[in-house]
């Protein structure tokens, strides 16, 4: 089953093109990995995606109207705004907002998997507290169980884990992965290739606003394209824990 | 305090300063007197008093508070900014320059809706210049601006206006209607205002789960399936609609959607969407309470309410900024 597809999806600032003719699709049960330099496109694609951006192309989810396509995509922009010091589970019950119908209050069920992701992001003890009162790494744990409790088949998340420390940084990306096991998917934006070539099932690669490689970590982190794409060399070995990948240096 | 208890002991005390209103005045009727000639009275004089001039003024106080503390809520929710007010984007800059026009040229005296129908088509100009300004797309950011130009604009051609008059007295009758009052309002002026506050109540009433959405953000209010561009509609129109109405009947009175917002945002968990009954209520009770009040401070110098609204409000907003200096920065 076909999540997300675009097809020569293209963003222009001016004359310029932000995203070029990208075309990729996500089925079920997949965690891709966005990567790509500072200004590859990235938040582009993925906004234009969601139909935030006025773009060429088509994608998948743009022609579904806007109710039904909070049901079926979930997004997490990299900008953690939280503009009320409103409760935490507040906050993440606005994540409910896409089930329930005008002016329905929210019910049991609500309750629950606003109860359930708190616990998967580690905030069972923060949920009266003012979310403006958090630390920056906790509110955007806040903000990503905002995006679970939306329950939708696929999540769009850009940089979800810039700010965290790491135990809640592996913590976020294998509840990705769980959610991948569940038959779900997501395409998560990131810098730490490390984190990447660990918990992605695929990568996608931009420079540009360009793709420029879509497939499996390893093959995708090659040294041609990292030096290519990066300036960097790495180091990149599957041992007993699976795919190591370590930056070494910036080539000159 | 649960919401429910919120909620009841604002109408409790709307429903108490609704009844002193009715019970304050020059006229000196005990309060059994007046109420029992308000509801069985037989036309004489205080059955008139009580419903054509102190009813009118009683509804009229709940009115223009309701309408002016929604309008602050649904402007600080959509802008995401605690210091949002209607007069903020120009509608009542605007609708007050209307009104002026309207009293300098004679077109007030022309016919009987005259002069509400100028001030509300000044808040419209406004509104839509504010829409040309800032785009179908545009951002909070370009839409405060936007308002800040059009209020400036707004009253350099009010001093114009003033300035130009040819006759003295014109310009201080239109200069006493620019502070704002209740005194000497009749059903005449319910009926012109409720219709078009009636439309900006429910506009701004449909914005609450959007504006609650808000708070994340407009991206991800848009990803939860808010329609950003049409809220955008309601809420200027809203506002437009409710303070030009407001305006048309009392002149100027600010600081109502300012001060009553900032006082209930912390009793209802800072949600922007139950802000706006909350401050709808509280809107009423603050207007009632004033109106009260230039009563009672001095009966016989007709103190305008939005002179004191003014007098009472900007400290109590100096002191909320104060108070909520480490939020805002």
């Amino acid at each position: 089953m076909t999540l997300l597809s675009l097809k020569g999806l293209t963003v222009r600032r001016g004359e310029c093109p932000v995203v070029d003719h990208a075309t990729l699709s996500i089925g079920a049960g997949e965690v891709v990995g966005l990567i790509g330099p500072n200004g590859a496109g990235k938040t582009t694609l993925m906004r234009a995606a969601l139909g935030l951006l006025p773009s060429k192309g088509d994608t998948s989810l743009m022609a579904l109207p806007p109710a039904e396509r909070a049901r079926r995509v979930a997004w997490l922009p990299q900008s953690r705004e939280i503009a009320w010091p409103v409760a935490v589970e507040t906050l993440v019950m606005l994540g409910r907002v896409p089930h329930l119908s005008g002016g329905q209050r929210p019910g049991p069920d609500d309750e629950a998997a606003v109860a359930e992701a708190l616990h998967a992001m580690d905030l069972t003890a923060f949920a009266a507290r003012p979310a403006t009162e958090l630390s920056g790494g906790e509110q955007a744990r806040v903000l990503i169980a905002r995006a679970l409790v939306q329950e939708t088949p696929l999540i769009l998340a850009d940089e979800p884990t810039a700010g965290l420390d790491p135990g809640h940084q592996i913590a976020t990306l294998e509840r990705f992965g769980n959610l991948a096991r569940d038959g779900k998917s997501v395409l998560v934006s990131l810098h730490d290739l490390g984190m990447a070539a660990r918990h992605c099932s695929r990568l996608i690669l931009m420079d540009r606003g360009r793709i420029v490689a879509d497939g499996a970590p390893d093959a995708v982190l090659s040294p041609d394209r990292l030096a290519d794409v990066f300036g960097i060399r790495a180091h990149l070995s599957r041992g007993p824990d699976g795919l190591v990948f370590q930056p070494l240096s910036v080539i000159p | 305090m649960s919401r429910r208890a919120i909620f009841s002991g604002l109408a409790l005390v709307v429903l108490a300063l609704f009844v002193l209103s009715l019970l304050t005045g020059p006229a000196g009727f005990g309060p059994g007197e007046s109420l029992a000639a308000l509801l069985t009275g037989q036309g004489d004089a205080v059955s008139l008093v009580m419903r054509e001039i102190r009813l009118p003024r009683a509804i009229l106080a709940v009115m223009v508070g309701a309408s002016l503390g929604l309008s602050g809520a649904a402007l600080q929710g959509y802008l995401r900014n605690p210091l949002a007010e209607p007069g903020l984007i120009g509608v009542s800059g605007s609708a007050a320059l209307g009104a002026v026009i309207a009293l300098q040229t004679g077109f007030a005296a022309m016919f009987a809706l005259a002069l509400p129908f100028a001030a509300l088509t000044g808040a419209l100009i406004a509104v839509l210049l504010i829409l040309a300004l800032a785009g179908p797309r545009g951002g909070s950011l370009t839409l405060i601006l936007a308002g800040i130009a059009i209020s400036a604009l707004a009253g350099a051609l009010t001093s114009l206006v003033l300035n130009l008059s040819p006759n003295p007295f014109a310009v201080s009758e239109t200069v006493f209607w620019m502070l704002g009052s209740l005194a000497d309002r009749s059903f005449w002026h319910v009926g012109v205002a409720l219709p078009f506050m009636a439309v900006g109540w429910v506009l701004l009433g449909l914005t609450a789960r959007g504006l609650d959405a808000l708070t994340l953000g407009e991206d991800a209010a848009a990803s939860l399936g808010i329609r950003l561009g049409r809220m955008r509609l309601m809420v200027i129109f809203g506002t437009a609609s409710a303070v030009g109405a407001a305006t048309a009947v009392a002149g100027a009175i600010g600081f109502v959607g300012l001060v009553v917002p900032h006082m209930l945002r912390p009793l209802l968990g800072a949600r922007p969407g139950l802000l706006l009954p909350a401050s709808a209520l509280g809107g009423a009770a603050l207007v009632l309470a004033a109106d009260i009040a230039v009563r009672l401070v001095l009966p016989d110098r007709d103190l305008k309410l939005g002179v004191l609204m003014a007098i009472v409000g900007a400290p109590l907003f100096l002191h909320l900024i104060y108070k909520t200096r480490r939020q805002l920065a």
